[in-house]
């Protein structure tokens, strides 16, 4: 059942009949409930299904979905940014991904808690100060290694193409070809759920590329990291671009990039 | 320049830099094979292991059904209920998380029974150990399952082994799949035995639809609909079952956990014993549309476009681009079982990355396999007609109609040529996981490219990118992040040509260039490129697009763009039109590192400066002509030998860096057959991020002009570097004719027959015979001394013979001159084709050939004519000349009253049908009234003038340039198969988006009919010259436009060599093959040695896999070694080798994956090589890769062991001629894959193998020696003034074709030792001693005139031609001389 992210409405709506049409949820959810804002302030009234059979289908970052079916155990109380803190002080960074996903679809709105993903466009809706408050407490617990600005100073660095970034945070491996390929790293077993030596930075939180690479874009675009924008020159971008002039012509773009974003190719 | 003359044959190294910037189209070996031979669960921390795939078991996958199997937990406080155990095989893994979601659920609520689930893919049952279990899993099974079944070897296998259980199993339920596998049906009384049979109204569903296409599945689905219908034909209990039947129907395609739950307990609560008289309450199945518009924003699906697009504009997460009206707006078409199984990760991601990108998207799917209808419901405006979409994309990987079952392409066609939109076929890993695939050579599974890439190519579909995985634990699919990207942005680019105004639109035209020599710039087969490229920029600039600055005539373009106008002298180089930094090209180009490996750190010494890297050509406006780079290996025989892992060079690199991003192409226009970019390394079809043709095609789209009998070289530019292929025709050919001393004979013989008996005929015979002498023909004819006194009868014989010899050079068809892009031929050039087309017999249409309707017209039969003909009975010799001659006359005759007087074909039809209207002005009758063929058969000769008329139109309609505009213009380009026009007039009119064919439907029965007699003529031949011995191994070489063209005939000999035939299934696919017996076979079976070209190899790896098992099953016969060969040689090189039967029965090669030819080419073409034996090595190391049927997902696999001892048995070495217009000598691959030489040398008693080659273009098909077809190719084409004054006609171009036949010439006798003497000498006395002639050669194009002069000093050098000091001591001059011309130093 968990492992389903199969449209609700679509099921609702087509129920022994062929050719209803759509008509707005309205039976929805039996409890509303309020983000509860720990230390750090939110504007966003978020409502949640919390009914535990919702389906929610876990966000990976990998391939398989099957083995994090179930919504961290505790419902109710899930929805503030508490049970986060608790897991990320316990270490628990495998529970504490968990609930990062899930808050993030949460946050996302309702239509998103009922796909059971969020699709890059909703991004946009999450506060930036949600945002902000999930990733300071990933670092914070982390000693600055995990996080989203975390990873999105490593995607900048990698000029920003993905594979780069997603083998740099170790989120793809090698393959013992002779042309070197790699491939994404199998959820859960294959991923790293301790803060170690080895650890790469920017190895947590995951975020799913089931379906492309598109929402963990327009996260790093958020306004949320603006200001992490900072002068740092990612050794790939020095590498690439030595030339002054071109640098700073790369400079601009890539804040205008971040102000503004823009898909043009 | 005088050091040259003491080493004629290697090119000045200097030389070599300079002459860089020219390309080179040829690949080396290169692999992404594992590393070690066992890698598996080395890095892998995961729970499944999943090994390299070439490892294992040898197959293509190596999951197990193990992740799918469900146990109930016994534990549980339910452990006394009675179990259910389902086993289920898919093609559709989507249906696995699906499924087992559904039993988890069933086993946690359910208080009646609890579940057993376990399922096998149905590719996974290939393996023994796998069958196995899945055989045990049925033994104690209630429920069986399956789904998709469509690859016939594996659904015996399944039909196997649940007949075995049908009886004992509760229940078994078969979605659609192949009859045999349907038939399996069983639910109470309710059963599918009778299927194709039964009389029933209930089957007769299932049949009605037979004639269309994808029936069988739509029939189902209508099935379904009209349920309450069909049920009342039925009696009652009958009724109940088949009911069920069809809501199991309904619950599977509904797909989703809930509608399996519920499924699983209607099936069981009916069926199962145990479960009898408990009350398994289900619901009805939840029933989702069958065919609609899914967003996954949106509140629900659409059955409306309108609705749907109403939505789409309220959406207020949308940025401002993607609300904008003029953003593109592409069509996605989705496979519905995805959408209800909730497998649709995949999907997300394109729908993502297209409006990220700042694209509209109109998703819509179907349930059943007929996409055509939801295509025109959808995505066109139902008033307007205009479609609602810019570009549209298949997510689905098949065919528009027929899905994995029966195809009906015309439909597809007709409702893509409404929408009139570029029509992409994306498809996602089916039958692999994503590490099975990355791991793979290949790439994609050949099933899959069978049935995905293959069959879209036939609706038109193009750019096979695979853009999701598969994961092996849920079976789910999962998006490629980068290929999501490239296919997304490619979708975008096309869908922008059909936005963007002509004038803006920026077009990059590349020509090609080998051998690299400045002489070889725009080298296209059979294409005057510059005039092609002249013209169609004329007609570009007429139609709107920016193409300032255009020079006024082709010649004045070739200088622009070959000459660097800065140099101050006349140098080598050519124009300049970018210089490109090291910096920018590391920044524009990504995958630059990744070259380093080979090229060292930019910017190399090829297509550089030193500094930066430099784009040669010339921009006019918004067309930028550029030429690619050359490949940068030729001129180094060590690279060329043991070069692994090649790559493109970073002056390549930048070439599409420039083109992509400083240019700033809309598209690049390839120009001409063919160029290197689709043959770099790179996995076979299904390209991933670090395959270079994907890398360096980047995102532009890719329209390429090619040669119409080019199939399937055509078909690895579009599979590889995803390009729009545009046919253009070949030149009209012409029959050879005769010239100087064979027209001289000609002339003797005519008169012979008319004074051989008054007593002359003596003295006649004998300037016969001396004229033939100093032809050369004494290699061809017996010819007896000239003082002879002959009988009457002998001398009728000889002359016969000679002027059957005479004939045949006389009809040859040779291409003139070289096609111009918008020139279509003539009427009355045409005459020569229509006359070849005319001779044969197209059974299936119910046309008969003309000349059988001569023959048939003075008694005799056709076959019988050419028979004698071919004995040299001079009476045949000259009756089937007389049919000839009434042929061309006919149709001349035909043509000339269907033309106006300029010799343009005016509306055929209309005038045949007056014609026709009065049957006594048939103007081929007024001709043939006047010959001795009056009163041939009226009613089949207008048969066959009908067909003429059509094929008359076709052959002089233009559509090369309308089709180029439709493709820049982002219009559907409407699709056709590509061959010979003289087989297949379907192949005409030109311009149409090139494909091969379905690679399962070969060979075709025709096709098996006609090996057979190729295979007996040529067995006989060699027992003549053989002492009457059989060969014991033939060694043979399979082209893959060949056996396009033929529909596999070449594949059928190999079959019918070793004794085997086809057999096809109830889809009329060849997937399997028996054996013939010994008796009905009447011969010892002969072994063979295959060896596949590398586009053979890539078009028809599955026919390989089917060949390596009919070859392996011949050897495992119990047979006598004296009668079955195969088995003897296996026997004793098992024993030789120390490994089984079977291994040493490997006889299937060809090259490494991604790698092409044995470059012998290169070698001769550049001439870098030493000696023969070096040749040899390249051979024997590029081409001994074999295919492995027991092992396919290895790959190809290096057996040199076995290629050297199996070569070392061959009596004679084989090729087949493809088409009328190649032959020889027109190309290098020919001599590149001849073993002649080599066999040689292997052989313990150092004989040479005797060498055939098999010409079946013409109605008449020959078997003939090697050197009789050499000496037949320099006849007809190097030393006959009608084809080289044709060639020197179109100039610059003209002067490289000639040298390029004299350069083949050499390479024949590199590897086969075939070549007379005299061939050399009369050509240089045409060439080089006819000083008009030299001086017009050297004029036209020096730099070509330079290589031909160097060939024929290499030549002599290297001992092939022996000739007086005088003659070379000329060529050494002349060498000099030109060199100094072209370097610019006066003297």
């Amino acid at each position: 059942m968990a492992t389903n992210s199969l449209h609700c409405s679509i099921q609702q709506h087509h129920n022994h009949h062929f050719h209803i049409k759509f008509q707005p949820p309205t039976t929805f959810s039996a409890s509303q409930l309020f983000l509860k804002p720990s230390n750090i302030t939110n504007n966003i009234t978020l409502s949640h299904s919390s009914s535990g059979s919702s389906s929610f289908s876990c966000v990976t970052f990998s391939l398989s979905q099957a083995t994090s079916t179930t919504p961290s155990s505790t419902s109710q109380e899930s929805v503030s940014f508490e049970v986060l803190k608790q897991h990320l002080t316990a270490e628990e960074y495998q529970k504490a991904d968990e609930e990062t996903r899930r808050l993030l679809i949460v946050l996302a709105g309702e239509a998103a808690q009922k796909r059971g993903y969020v699709f890059f466009s909703e991004v946009q809706f999450i506060s930036e100060s949600d945002l902000k408050t999930i990733d300071e407490l990933w670092r914070i617990h982390s000693d600055n290694k995990f996080g989203y600005s975390v990873q999105k100073k490593i995607f900048e660095k990698s000029n920003e193409d993905f594979t780069k970034f997603f083998i740099k945070v170790g989120w793809m491996k090698k393959l013992d070809t002779e042309m070197e390929q790699y491939n994404y790293r199998s959820f859960p077993t294959e991923f790293i759920w301790e803060l170690n030596g080895d650890t790469p930075e920017g190895h947590l939180p995951l975020t799913n590329a089931l379906r492309g690479t598109q929402l963990l874009y327009n996260i790093f675009n958020h306004p949320a990291f603006d200001e992490e924008q900072e002068q740092e020159e990612g050794d790939d971008v020095v590498a690439a671009v030595e030339d002054k002039g071109l640098k700073e012509k790369d400079d601009s773009s890539l804040a205008k990039r971040v102000f503004k974003p823009n898909y043009s190719f | 320049m005088a050091s040259l003359v003491s080493s004629p044959f290697t090119l000045p190294s200097s030389k070599t830099d300079q002459l860089s910037s020219i390309s080179q189209r040829h690949l080396f070996l290169h692999s992404f094979l594992p590393k070690k031979a066992n890698c598996h669960g080395n890095s892998s921390r995961s729970s499944l292991r999943v090994k390299c795939a070439a490892i294992g078991n040898g197959l293509f996958t190596q999951t197990t059904p193990e992740v799918r199997r469900i146990v109930p937990d016994k534990n549980n406080n339910n452990q006394n209920l009675p179990t259910v155990k389902i086993v289920y095989v898919v093609l559709e893994a989507q249906y696995q998380s699906s499924l087992s979601a559904a039993v988890r659920a069933l086993n946690s609520t359910n208080k009646d029974a609890s579940f057993e689930v376990v399922g096998y893919l149905v590719e996974e049952l290939r393996d023994e150990a796998t069958y196995k279990t899945f055989c045990k899993d049925l033994e104690d099974a209630n429920v069986f399952i399956g789904s998709l079944i469509f690859v016939e070897e594996l659904a015996l296998k399944v039909k196997a082994a649940v007949e075995k259980e049908r009886e004992r199993l509760d229940a078994v339920l078969v979605f659609p799949s192949m009859p045999e596998v349907m038939r399996l049906n069983k639910l109470g009384s309710f059963s599918m035995s009778q299927l194709g049979q039964s009389k029933s109204p209930f089957f007769q569903l299932f049949k009605k639809k037979k004639t269309s296409s994808a029936g069988f599945a739509d029939s189902m689905l209508k099935l379904v609909r009209t349920l309450p219908k069909v049920l009342k034909y039925l009696p009652s209990d009958k009724a109940q079952d088949a009911r069920l039947y069809i809501l199991s129907l309904q619950f599977w395609l509904g797909g989703s956990p809930d509608n399996l739950q519920n499924f699983l307990k209607m099936i069981s609560g009916s069926y199962v014993p145990a479960l009898k008289g408990t009350k398994m309450e289900y619901s009805e199945p939840v029933l989702y549309l069958d065919t609609g518009i899914w967003h996954p924003l949106a509140p629900c699906m659409y059955d409306d476009v309108k609705e749907y697009l109403n939505w789409y504009g309220t959406r207020r997460d949308a940025d401002e681009k993607l609300r904008s009206p003029n953003a593109p707006v592409i069509g996605l078409i989705l496979q519905r079982s995805h959408i209800v199984t909730g497998d649709d990760g995949h999907y997300v991601a394109v729908i993502m990355e297209l409006e990220a990108r700042g694209a509209k998207v109109i998703p819509i799917f179907a349930g059943g396999l007929d996409f055509s209808g939801p295509v025109e419901r959808f995505l066109i405006d139902p008033i307007s007609k205009k479609p609602f979409v810019n570009s549209v994309v298949s997510l689905t990987g098949f065919a528009l109609v027929g899905g994995p079952a029966r195809q009906d392409h015309p439909r597809a066609v007709e409702a893509l040529s409404k929408l009139d939109v570029p029509y992409i076929v994306a498809l996602p890993l089916v039958f692999q996981t994503t590490e099975e695939w990355l791991n793979s050579t290949l790439g994609l599974h050949p099933i899959q490219v069978a049935l995905q890439v293959a069959l879209p190519e036939l609706d038109g579909g193009m750019e096979p990118i695979v853009f999701a995985g598969r994961d092996p634990k849920t079976g789910k699919s999962h998006a490629l992040h980068k290929r999501v990207e490239q296919l997304c942005t490619r979708a975008i680019k096309w869908a922008e040509l059909k936005r963007k105004s002509k004038e803006e639109k920026r077009l990059a035209i590349t020509v090609f260039s080998f051998p690299p020599d400045k002489g070889n710039v725009g080298t296209a087969a059979y294409l005057n490129v510059f005039a092609s490229i002249f013209s169609v920029l004329k007609d570009l600039k007429y139609d709107g697009y920016n193409v300032e600055g255009l020079p006024e005539t082709p010649e004045a373009l070739i200088e622009e763009v070959i000459h660097d106008k800065e140099a101050q002298f006349s140098s080598p180089n050519l124009n300049i039109a970018y210089k490109m930094s090291v910096r920018e090209y590391q920044k524009l180009t990504p995958y630059a590192t990744a070259l380093e490996e080979n090229w060292g750190k930019p910017p190399g010494n090829l297509n550089a400066d030193g500094e930066n890297l430099l784009v040669y050509g010339k921009q006019y406006g918004n067309v930028f002509i550029g030429v690619q780079p050359t490949f940068g290996y030729e001129g180094d025989p060590m690279r060329l030998l043991f070069s692994k892992s090649a790559s493109p060079h970073h002056g390549f690199a930048a070439y599409y860096s420039f083109v992509e991003k400083i240019f700033k192409a809309d598209a690049v226009l390839h120009f001409g057959t063919h160029g290197s970019l689709e043959f770099m390394p790179g996995k076979q079809v299904g390209m991933s991020d670090v395959c270079y043709p994907d890398s360096l095609i980047g995102n532009i789209p890719n329209v390429y002009y090619y040669a119409a009998n080019n199939p399937s070289e055509a078909t690895i530019a579009k599979r590889r570097s995803y390009a729009n292929t545009i046919s253009y025709l070949t030149p009209p050919a012409e029959n050879a004719g005769l010239y100087k001393g064979l027209k001289q004979l000609s002339e003797l013989i005519s008169s012979y027959q008319s004074l051989k008996d008054t007593g002359r005929g003596p003295q006649i015979v004998s300037s016969i015979i001396s004229t033939a002498k100093q032809c050369n023909l004494d290699k061809d004819v017996a010819l007896p001394d000239e003082g002879e006194e002959l009988p009457a009868k002998e001398r009728d014989l000889v002359v016969g013979k000679v002027y059957s010899k005479i004939m045949e050079i006389e009809s040859r068809l040779l291409p003139c001159g070289l096609h111009v892009i918008g020139e279509p031929p003539s009427a009355l050039e045409a005459v020569a084709t229509l006359v070849n087309i005319a001779a044969l017999d197209r059974p299936e249409d119910g046309i008969s050939s003309l000349p059988s309707i001569l023959a048939e017209t003075v008694g005799r039969n056709i076959e019988e004519v050419y028979r004698g003909s071919d004995k040299g009975i001079l009476k045949d010799v000259e009756l089937l000349r007389q049919i000839t001659e009434a042929s061309r006359g006919a149709i001349t005759s035909f043509v000339e009253k269907t033309t106006n007087k300029k010799g343009q074909v005016v509306d055929v039809s209309n005038k045949l049908t007056s014609i026709l209207g009065f049957g006594i002005n048939e103007p081929w009758i007024q001709y043939l009234s006047n010959t001795k063929f009056y009163r041939a058969d009226r009613e089949k000769l207008r048969t066959l003038f009908e067909f003429l008329g059509d094929c008359l139109k076709l052959v002089v309609a233009d559509n090369e340039l309308g089709s180029l505009k439709q493709a820049l213009e982002g219009k559907y380009v409407e699709p056709g198969p590509g061959g010979d026009p003289i087989r297949n007039p379907k192949v005409l009119p030109t311009g149409k988006n090139i494909h091969a064919l379905d690679p399962q439907a070969i060979p075709t029965t025709a096709a098996m009919q006609s090996a057979k007699i190729v295979v007996d003529r040529l067995i006989e031949r060699q027992k003549v010259d053989n002492g009457g011995k059989y060969p014991e191994t033939i060694a043979l070489v399979l082209w893959g436009t060949d056996n396009i063209k033929t529909y596999g005939e070449s594949l059928a000999q190999v079959l019918w060599m070793i004794g085997v035939r086809p057999v096809a299934d109830t889809f009329g696919r060849v997937n399997r093959v028996e054996s013939v017996s010994l008796e009905e076979l009447g011969r010892p079976r002969i072994d063979v040695v295959v060896n596949c070209s590398g586009v053979f190899r890539d078009l028809f790896i599955n026919q390989m896999n089917l060949l390596d098992r009919a070859v392996k099953m011949v050897a495992e016969l119990d047979e006598p070694a004296e009668q079955n060969f195969v088995r003897k040689h296996a026997l004793e090189q098992a024993q030789s080798l120390g490994i089984d039967v079977r291994e040493a029965a490997t006889r299937i090669f060809s090259n490494a994956s991604g790698s092409y030819s044995s470059n012998i080419n290169l070698a001769v073409e550049n001439s870098s090589w030493n000696d023969e034996k070096q040749l040899q090595d390249m051979y024997l190391s590029r081409k001994s890769f074999a295919f492995d049927c027991d092992a396919p997902g290895a790959g190809m696999m290096e057996k040199r062991k076995v290629f050297e001892m199996a070569l070392s048995t061959a009596d004679a070495t084989f090729q087949n001629l493809d088409s009328s217009e190649i032959s020889l000598t027109d190309v290098s691959h020919y001599f590149d894959s001849d073993p002649t030489n080599l066999v040689q040398n292997l052989r313990k008693d150092g004989k040479k193998p005797s060498a055939y080659i098999a010409d079946t273009t013409t109605a008449n098909a020959q078997v003939r020696t090697l050197a009789e077809t050499v000496r037949l190719d320099a006849r007809t084409k190097l030393l006959n003034p009608k084809w080289y004054e044709g060639m020197l006609s179109t100039g610059y171009e003209g002067v490289r074709e000639i040298e390029k036949r004299l350069t083949n010439t050499v390479g024949w006798s590199a590897t086969s030792g075939q070549v007379d003497n005299w061939v050399y000498e009369e050509a240089n006395t045409t060439f080089i001693q006819d000083e008009e002639m030299l001086k017009k050669l050297m004029n036209t194009n020096p730099n070509s005139f330079r290589k031909l002069v160097q060939t024929f000093l290499e030549a002599n050098g290297r001992g092939y031609w022996e000739t007086s000091e005088d003659n070379i001591e000329k060529l050494r001059q002349l060498y000099s001389e030109v060199e100094d011309k072209i370097e610019g130093i006066d003297r």
